[in-house]
């Protein structure tokens, strides 16, 4: 491959970074270039030392996808997370997909339920004392209470298994680098 | 393609390589690269996401050197986290593979 077909499918990959991440990235393997042309090699055995750069593309936006979601835990950055994982192509996560999906669909369940347990505690708070409840309006008032703060943990909690479920996809992600992280064949 | 212990051993020894190569020297990516290439096999195009990631963990801090063919180089040098970091590593890596040497080739006791 010659460095100008290297440089366009490692420009095109990496469409969607911000512009000055994709500035510094592509200045850095166009120096590589020069240098190994300087050093006497040719620019198919730089290309070829490089290796793929579809691929090489693919798993520097999937780090920084993974990054965001270290960065800012929201809704957001953990499905652009999970796309990214699944971008990166493996047979096992592919496997893994039903499996996943079935998590965090329970998961997503759970959450919805416990918001709706929130709302329904506080009818009971806000609109119990006024119905004439069984026990009296501080039984509502104080029932009411229980149920909000009861959901409010449970989603808590709900919160943090998700987010601990999302930083183990992540790490597994990462084991798949062939061109970022590990030392392949060169 | 080595077999698997190899690459996740070289995956662990990258980084400190290069900031073993860093604490000797300040350098540019070609030259780590070629280094490391050569000595341990690595993908050439591996240095720079690396290097990214270092320099976000604010272990390596860059520098502009005038070069006398062409554009000005990007340097690496180590920052003293960096040196810190380093210094750990390498503690953590002696007591390691000294403890792995002594079982695979410490012979019979």
């Amino acid at each position: 491959m010659t460095r100008q077909a290297f440089m366009a499918r490692l420009r095109e990959g990496l469409r969607g970074l911000p512009p000055q991440t994709i500035a510094e990235i592509v200045t850095d393997y166009e120096t590589h270039f020069t240098d190994g042309l300087a050093a006497g090699r040719s620019e198919e055995e730089v290309a070829g030392a490089l290796g793929n750069p579809d691929r090489l593309a693919r798993e520097i936006r999937a780090e920084s996808t993974l990054n965001r979601w270290h960065a800012e835990r929201s809704p957001g950055s953990a499905a652009a997370a999970v796309f990214a994982v699944l971008g990166l192509g493996a047979i096992d996560i592919i496997f893994l997909l039903p499996i996943l999906m079935g998590v965090a669909g329970a998961l997503f369940g759970l959450i919805l339920a416990a918001v709706g347990c929130f709302f329904a505690g506080a009818m009971v708070f806000a609109a119990g004392p006024f119905l004439d409840p069984p026990g009296g309006p501080l039984t509502a008032i104080f029932g009411g209470l229980g149920l909000m703060a009861g959901s409010a943990s449970i989603g808590a909690l709900l919160a943090i298994i998700s987010i601990g479920l999302m930083n183990a996809l992540v790490w597994y992600g990462r084991l798949h680098y062939r061109l970022l992280k590990p030392a392949l064949e060169s | 393609m080595p077999e698997p212990i190899e690459i996740q051993l070289k995956k662990g020894a990258l980084e400190l390589c290069v900031l073993a190569l860093l604490s000797k020297h300040d350098g540019y990516a070609y030259e780590i690269a070629s280094r490391l290439a050569d000595a341990i096999g690595m993908g050439e195009g591996t240095i720079y996401p690396l290097m990214r990631r270092l320099q976000i963990d604010g272990l390596v801090e860059t520098y502009l050197e005038e070069s006398p063919t062409g554009p000005p180089r990007k340097y690496y040098r180590l920052s003293e986290p960096g040196k810190k970091s380093f210094q750990a590593q390498k503690d953590a890596w002696a007591s390691f593979s000294g403890a792995v040497d002594q079982i695979v080739f410490g012979g019979a006791k």
